[in-house]
Order: C-alpha cells, then structure tokens, then sequence
C-alpha cells in the first residue's frame, strides 16, 4: 500500500458528494467508495464521516432514506439532490481550475519568471 | 429550496429528537458492525472484530454530538439539557429554591398588584372616545383667588359661541332628585347637562336618543335613563321610552337610555358622582340674565384635532373678554359697576382632573413596592452567590472536562431564569389575592373607571420585571464564577476554598443595600404612622359618637309653601324627640366633613388689607338643637333659641376663628356681619354666640371661618341633614328617623342615612389605605432583610468555622466570638443606616403630599426606627453568633 494521505481541509464532503453521485449508498458504503476510487490512498477518520453527511443533508445536496443492505440488515442510504449535482459540478470545476493553478505555480521554474 | 430543507431538517431534528437520536443510533451501529463484519471477513476473530471497529471508529457520542450541531439542533438541545440540569439542581436543594422562589413570588406579587391599580387609574385612557382630547373649562375670578372655579350658568353659552378651538362644548351640573313610585322611593344622583355633552364625550345612548337643542331651556321635562336605573326601576325593558320618570313629584318622559359602560361623571371629578340620570340642563330666563354670579358649572369641551392646550388655553383669554363683556353689559343695565372685576379663564385635561388627586399616593405605593421588590431580589442574588461560592468546584470540574465558559454562563442563566420564572409563576397568584385584597380596601378617592385586573399589560409588566430578574440573577453568579481557574480550584478545594475578599464585600454590600432600603421604606411608614396618628388626634370639633345624619330634600312640587316645609320639618323632631332613645334632634344645611358651600361676607367697620380679597366663610343654616346634638361647645353667649325668628333681630353665631381673626382681643358679641360687599342689600346680622371650631372639610384639612344662622330667620329652607343623638347604636335610630319621615310623607326619598363615625371613618379612608399598604411593604422589606442579614452571618460563620476554632484554640472566649460575629452585623448595619438615612432624607419629601403636620425628616420617626432596625439586626445575628460560639474548637480545626 502506498503511504496515505491526509484529507484536505474541506474535500470531504465533495468526495462524498462524486461518490453518492455513482448511485446511492450507505454510510460505510460511502467510505468503502472513497477507498476504493483513491486506491486506498485517503485516509479518512470514519468519525468524521457522519457530521459530514449530516450536514451536507442539513443543506439539503444530498437526501436519505432507509433502505435494505447487502446482507439483508437496515441501512440509511444517501443519494444525491439536484441541488447536491449542481453543487458537485460547481465544486468540481472550482477544485480542477484552483488545482491547475496551484500545479502552475509549483511547477514553474526559475527561468521561466 | 435549500432554506426549505434546512428549515425542514431542523424543524425535524428539534421536533422528533428522539426519533432523530435513535436513527443516528442505528447507522452507526450499522457501520461499526458492517466494519466489523469485513473485518470477519479478513480473518480477524469475530469479538475482536467488533472491539477494533470500534477503536477505529473514534467516539460514537462525540460524532452524534458534532451530528446533532450539524443538524443546527444544538442549541435548543443544549438549551433541554440545561434546563433539566437546572432544575435539578435547583430540586437538589429544596431549601434555597424555597426561600429563593418564596421571596420572588413575594417581590413580584406585590409588585403585580400594585401596578394592576396604577395601570387601570392612572395609564388606562379615560373610558370615552378619544378621550385625550377632552378638556374641563373652568373661570379664573382673580379677585377671590388664583384657584380656578366653576362656570357660571348664562356663560357655558358664551363659550360654545366665541371659542375657536373646541369641536363641541357642554355644561353639567350635578343635582340630586327623589325617584319615586318604583319601589322604595331613594335619592338618584343626576347631572344637569347641555344638549351636546353625550356628544362631547362621544356616547350613543342605546335606546331612543339625547336631548335636543329646545330641550336645554327650560320646557318639556325629560330625561334619559342610566343602564343601571333603567336595570333596577324598569327592569330594562326596551319599551321604557314614552314612560315617565317620577324626580321630586314631577313626571319626566324617559327619552333614552345610556349604555352601561358609561360613567359620567368620573368619580374623582369636582362633581364626582355616577349619575343615575341625565336631565337638561334647563335654564330659565331668569338664570340665563343673572350673570357673573353662581359660578357653579362645569364644563368639558372636546379640542379640535391638532389643537393643543397652549392654543387652547390663549383662545379662552379672548373667550373669558368677551364673557366680561355680558357682565358689564348687565352691570350697565342695573346701573351698576363692576368695579375692578376680573375674570379669566383656564382649561386642563379631563384626565388630570381625574387621576390628579390619587397620583401621589399611588405613585408612592408603586415606589415602596420597587424597593420591596430591589431587597427581594438582593435577598435572592445573596443566595445565588452563596450558592455559586459552593459551586466553584463543580464548575472547575466542568471546565477541565472540557465545557466552554459560554456553556457554563449559559447555564447560570438558564438557572435563573428558572428561578426567576417559577417566582413569576407563583408570584401571579399572590398578586392576584393581594390584588383583589387591594380593590377591597381601596378607598373611593382613588377613582374606578376601569375594572382592575391582570390584563395583558400587567401580565407584560410582570413578564419584563421576572426575565429582568432573571438575567440578572443569571448573569451574577456567571461573573462571580467566570473567573475561576479550574486548576487552582481543584486544588483548593481539597480545604473548602478560602474565600477571597471579594466575596466577603459583596455580601457586606448586599446586606449594607437592604438595611439601607428596609430604612428608606421603615422611615417612609413610620411618618406615614406619625401623620395618622395626628388625623386620628385632631379634634373634629364635634362628638361623632351615638349621633346618625340623614339628608332629606323636600321637592318643591309638593312642598311649594314655606309652611308647608316648616310645618314638616316641626312635626318631624316633634315625633323623633318623642321616641324612646332618642336624646335630641336638629338639622343643618350641611355636615362637619362633607365640605360646603363659602359665601364671602363683610364685617361691619371692619377695614380689609389691600389686595386681601373678599372675606369668605363657611356657612351653615341650623334647625332645632343641632349645635346640641354635635356638642359643637358653645364659648361665648347663647346657641340659637325659639325666639330667633324673622320678626326678631337677625342673628348669628360666629365660629372661634373668626371672631379672633375679625374682632381679635375683643368681645365678638354684639358685632353684626353681612353677607356680600358692603354695598349689598342684605340686612346686617348681630353675632349672639361663639361656638368652638368645626373641620368643614376632611379631618386634615384647613379648619375654615364658619356662621350658624337660625332657620326659622330665612322662612324655610327645604333641604336639611337632620341629625339625631340617640342612646344607644346611631343605627337603631335610623329606623325611628324613617318611620318619622314617612309617617308625614310616605313618598319622601331619604337620603345618606349614616352615623357620624362612618363619616369619619371614611373620610381618613384614604391615609389608612395607604398606611395599611406602605405598612405591610415595609414589615415584608424588614423581614427580608433579617433573613438575608441571618442567611450572610450563618454563611459566613460556617466559612469562617476553622477561623473560630483557631481563635479559641489561642484563648478566645465566647463572649468574644459572640462579640465578633454581632460586630460583624452591626458594623455592616450602621453603613446600612447611614446610607438608609441619606436616602431616606432625600426620598421622603415625596411623601409630602400624603403627610399631616410631620415633617419629611421627623426626628422621632428616624430615632424610632432605627431602634428598630438595630433590634431586629441583633436578632437576626444572634442565632450565628451563638452557633459559632458553642463551636467545639477540635472539631472546628478539623473542619474542611
């Protein structure tokens, strides 16, 4: 395993909105998701996992119901609102375009100022 | 959208809690358990599993905490939680809640009361439309003195014609008629009123209508009925208009019937007496020529909108001008000249009129009731702080496990509003009981025009003093606290925390805060003690024992002969001194107490100083042994015999006072008067006898200048008080006096059949009112403070126990220790007393108005009480101070 990474601050709740986007999930489906896209390269405290979810529901970008699980047990399933798309899309583009940014600067060098 | 979902998501956070909490129980128990499960699944041993799960899981009531504010349903939550922590520790002891809630409900109830009578007299509008604009119109007649008097008749007209200001402008005078023929005949109270006063006042009758213009001269007899007349003599039945009314033996034709709301007159004003109905004011010709003279009236008039009383107040200087004018107009007729008359006239609002006379004193109630209610609450804050010193552990230990200092203020404050809330609670039912008590014992002059009662504004008032009291007992204790650090209180609590000084001085400051309150309200009864002591001692100037009064008016419909009224009024002490029981019969026009009519009069030969003014007195006309029966002491010469008639010299008996004043160091015997100016045609009447002075007025009231003259000199006078001097009860007579008066007419209306001493007991009413008020707020404020003087020193001699006991150890007696603790009470006492007395000598001159012949700074009363208020001190200190002394000094060392 490569050596994980520490969230940044704030990206939680837009990987857990790109994942719920894939289809609606539980919880712990949610951080299995999240390891699975990063390859196991996030490390995210499952503590923090739960706040996060309530409060993206609280505003209301994603919704929950509850719902059957794999092994037949009764989970709490969240998907995405389409206020949550429109937030997910708006996020995207902000991250991609701050990213390319950022990877801009940090790649410059000395003879290109 | 996303303001629904949240609004939505908190709404059903807050309101399905449970249902929210057990849901966020479930999936994460669903998460661990599905962790674990992979973890099975990974090898790992099923019981292990579960405990690594967990472990990784982090803490379950910190997510569902950081959930829950997610959710934004923390601060309510938070709020629930406080709330139920509060109230145990408010029920873990129960006799700090007590006292602390007891005394509130105390302080508030009191305070309630007080102000639902202040609310209702003197904030409530008057009950008529827009009842701001309304003014009493009143003469200025400078030479007989700065006070403002009545109108006369012929110039109500002049003023509806000449003013600019007023919309509509109305006279009334009050009257009294006898009503007979439904039931037992009895005197109604009626007014005397212009056309336009219903309109003035912006009344609609409910049935049939008001008087019209033709109606206010003298003519058709009409009247119209109020809702409780019309309830009582006709049963309140619709079909009354067309009937007649029988006043004084003459058929009126009810016209109209007033709704029930209305009072008019308001009791309070001049005239100040509900009617029972409404006449035209009904002026002959003749009363319409007689100008300048039987200033009698009054008059309410309605400003136009937009005027103000300055605008209003200048036109009437133009008005009073014009008035003059009709004077010297008439004068000119009579050939005669008004000489240096003057008139002048002056306007106020109705609603002064009204709440003027009560405001002092209810303000003066509303005034000690604060102060009762600042020593409740320096009682309570006392408590809490108390309270807050024993908790400095419990809060240290709530700050190191991590609660913010937010949380802990919030707390306290949650606390006391609790407290301050449940005092309010039970604080309204006391109010309501003192309320009503208050309303029992109210006397007439405090005006009722509203009913009294816990409305909406008192409930308001109430509601804003308990959330006051409330944030500040919260918001003490949270400062007191705030400061600690929980390192160094952990520490020290291993020894009960030294207390700082800090502490030590805001309980010497509370205490030094009620005594000096306590004193203020102590002085302010104490005079107020004083001055009813005074009342109660003043000579009235007659023996009201055994003698009974009542009014009889014969009406001139059916005693239109002098001889007729005279004949009546013999026959009647004739057979009234033949009853059994009865000592003596006599009558007067008017009766000690009740006030009466002046009349200005000269002195022959006697030189007035310039600018003096007319010579004005009392004067009553008597019959029979009236002097006799009031055992009014004849000083000089003779009380009046059967001698005195017209045919005979015109004689008078002079007052003490006014034989002094007008023939001083000489014998007043022999020396005639007359009334009016010297010019007048009266005839000139020779003083016979000097009788001891008379209170015309209220027990405290100035004594004025009095004349008795015989009745049977003037031929007959119609309306007398008879007064009778019986044996036995004055009640019994009263019987006797009724099977007199109807024995000779069976429809005859008597009228204010009552013994002397309810007259004077009534009319000291109102100082025994407030006495009673002020009295019991400064027995609640003295107890208050002994117990928080009490609750300081037993405090702090249980903080101060190892102090003692090191004390004793080293050779201290218990005297001293006994000593200590007392000089500890007193010396914070007599900071009190200093205080209480500077605020007591700035605050009492309030009092004035309410006091009689004692001074705001009566050196007894001060002496009095604060013999008192050390007593009571010493008292209060005296049960710590022997606990402390009775201290086992091993016991005590090893007290933590």
């Amino acid at each position: 395993m490569d050596k994980q990474l520490d969230l940044l601050q704030g990206t939680l709740d837009m990987l857990i909105l790109k994942a719920v986007s894939l289809g609606p999930l539980h919880g712990y489906g949610i951080l299995l998701r999240i390891q699975q896209i990063s390859k196991d390269r996030l490390e995210i405290q499952q503590g923090s996992l739960y706040p996060a979810l309530y409060r993206l529901e609280h505003q209301g970008w994603i919704a929950s119901e509850w719902g059957e699980s794999e092994n037949k047990r009764k989970a709490k399933y969240y998907r995405l609102t389409a206020a949550g798309k429109r937030r997910l899309q708006a996020e995207t583009e902000n991250w991609n375009s701050m990213a390319d940014v950022i990877a801009g600067i940090l790649g410059t060098k000395p003879e290109e100022i | 959208m996303t303001l629904w979902s949240r609004l939505r998501s908190w709404a059903q956070a807050t309101l399905r809690r449970s249902r929210m909490e057990s849901e966020m129980d479930a999936e994460l128990r669903f998460h661990i358990e599905a962790f674990a499960e992979d973890l099975v699944r990974g090898g790992v041993l099923r019981t292990e599993a579960l405990r690594r799960a967990r472990l990784e899981f982090g803490s379950v009531e910190r997510v569902k905490q950081e959930g829950r504010e997610a959710r934004g349903v923390n601060l309510s939550g938070e709020l629930l939680q406080d709330l139920h922590y509060g109230q145990r520790v408010l029920r873990k002891s129960p006799g700090f809640t007590a006292v602390a809630v007891l005394t509130l409900a105390l302080g508030i109830g009191a305070n309630t009361a007080i102000f639902s009578v202040v609310n209702a007299v003197l904030l409530s509008p008057l009950p008529y439309a827009d009842a701001d604009r309304l003014v009493l119109v009143k003469e200025v007649l400078p030479h007989a003195g700065p006070q403002p008097v009545s109108v006369s008749g012929p110039d109500i007209a002049q003023i509806q014609k000449l003013n600019h200001v007023f919309e509509k402008v109305a006279g009334f005078r009050v009257w009294t008629y006898e009503f007979s023929g439904r039931g037992e005949p009895q005197r109604v109270t009626s007014d005397r009123i212009s056309s336009e006063l219903f309109d003035v006042l912006g009344v609609q009758p409910i049935v049939g209508r008001v008087f019209t213009a033709e109606e206010e001269l003298a003519g058709p007899r009409v009247v119209i009925l109020s809702y409780g007349l019309w309830q009582r003599g006709y049963g309140g039945q619709p079909g009354v208009l067309g009937q007649t009314a029988n006043l004084d033996r003459e058929p009126y034709t009810i016209v109209g019937v007033m709704p029930q709301s209305l009072v008019f007159p308001l009791p309070g004003m001049a005239q100040g007496v509900a009617a029972d109905l409404w006449v035209p004011l009904g002026f002959t010709k003749a009363e319409l020529e007689d100008v300048g003279d039987n200033f009698d009236y009054s008059v309410v008039a309605r400003r136009k909108p937009g005027v103000s009383l300055g605008q209003v107040n200048a036109d009437l200087q133009l008005v009073a001008r014009g008035v003059l004018e009709t004077y010297e107009k008439s004068a000119r007729d009579a050939h005669q000249s008004l000489g240096d008359f003057q008139l002048g006239m002056a306007s106020e609002p109705l609603r002064d009129e009204v709440t003027g006379p009560p405001r002092p004193t209810l303000l003066v109630l509303l005034g000690s009731v604060g102060l009762v209610l600042l020593i409740a609450c320096v009682n309570v804050a006392n408590l809490l702080m108390m309270r807050a010193a024993g908790r400095q552990k419990e809060m240290a230990v709530r700050l190191a496990i991590g609660a913010g200092r937010f949380r802990l203020l919030r707390q306290f404050l949650v606390e006391g509003m609790l407290l301050a809330f449940l005092g309010g609670a039970l604080g309204l039912a006391v109010g309501l009981g003192l309320k009503d008590a208050l309303v029992a014992g109210m006397p007439r002059s405090i005006p009722r025009f509203h009913p009294i009662a816990l409305d909406w504004t008192v409930l308001l008032f109430s509601f804003l003093i308990v959330s006051l009291v409330g944030l500040v007992f919260g918001a003490l204790p949270a400062i007191w606290t705030s400061g600690t650090n929980p390192n160094a209180s952990l520490k020290d609590g291993a020894r009960g925390t030294s207390e700082g000084l800090d502490g030590q001085r805001t309980r010497a400051a509370f205490v030094v805060v009620e005594v000096a309150l306590s004193m203020m309200l102590l002085i302010g009864a104490g005079l107020l003690v004083r001055s009813f002591q005074r009342v109660l001692n003043t000579n009235p100037g007659f023996r009201p024992e055994h003698v009974l009064t009542v009014s009889m008016d014969l009406p001139p419909a059916a005693y239109s002969r002098d001889e007729q009224v005279v004949s009546f009024y013999k026959q009647l002490t004739d057979r009234l001194r033949q009853t059994p029981g009865i000592v003596d019969v006599g009558g007067s026009t008017d009766l000690p107490l009740l006030g009466g009519w002046t009349h200005a009069f000269t002195p022959e030969g006697y030189r007035s100083s310039p600018g003096a003014g007319l010579n004005m007195c009392n004067h009553s006309v008597i019959y029979g042994d009236y002097l006799e029966v009031m055992a009014i002491p004849l000083l000089r010469g003779r009380y009046f015999t059967e001698h005195d008639g017209p045919g005979s010299t015109h004689v008078l008996i002079a007052s003490e006072s006014l034989a002094k004043k007008y023939w001083p160091g000489e014998n007043p015997l022999g020396k005639r008067l007359k009334w009016g100016t010297a010019e007048s045609a009266d005839s000139w009447l020779t003083i016979v006898g000097v009788v001891g002075d008379v209170k015309q007025g209220p027990l405290d009231s100035v004594t004025a200048l009095h004349t008795y003259e015989p009745y049977a000199q003037l031929g007959s006078a119609p309306s007398l008080r008879i007064a009778v001097r019986s044996q036995g009860e004055p009640g019994a007579a009263a019987a006797a006096v009724r099977a007199a008066a109807w024995g000779l007419d069976r429809q005859l209306a008597l009228g204010d059949v009552r013994p002397m001493d309810e007259v004077i007991r009534r009319s000291t009413a109102g100082r025994r009112f407030s006495l009673a008020v002020v009295g019991a707020f400064a027995v609640l404020a003295l107890t208050l403070a002994a117990i928080g003087i009490y609750a300081v020193l037993a405090y702090s001699v249980v903080r101060r126990t190892h102090e003692i006991g090191v004390r004793m150890a080293l050779g201290a007696g218990r005297a001293d220790v006994v000593r200590m603790v007392l000089g500890q009470g007193l010396r914070v006492t007599a900071i009190g007393i200093l205080f209480g007395v500077a605020g007591a000598l700035g605050l009492t001159r309030f009092l004035e108005s309410l006091l009689y012949e004692v001074q705001p700074t009566d050196p007894p009363t001060f002496v009095v009480v604060l013999l008192l208020l050390v007593s009571v001190v010493v008292a209060a200190s005296y049960l710590p101070a022997r606990r402390a002394s009775r201290l086992d000094p091993l016991v005590a060392l090893r007290y933590e």
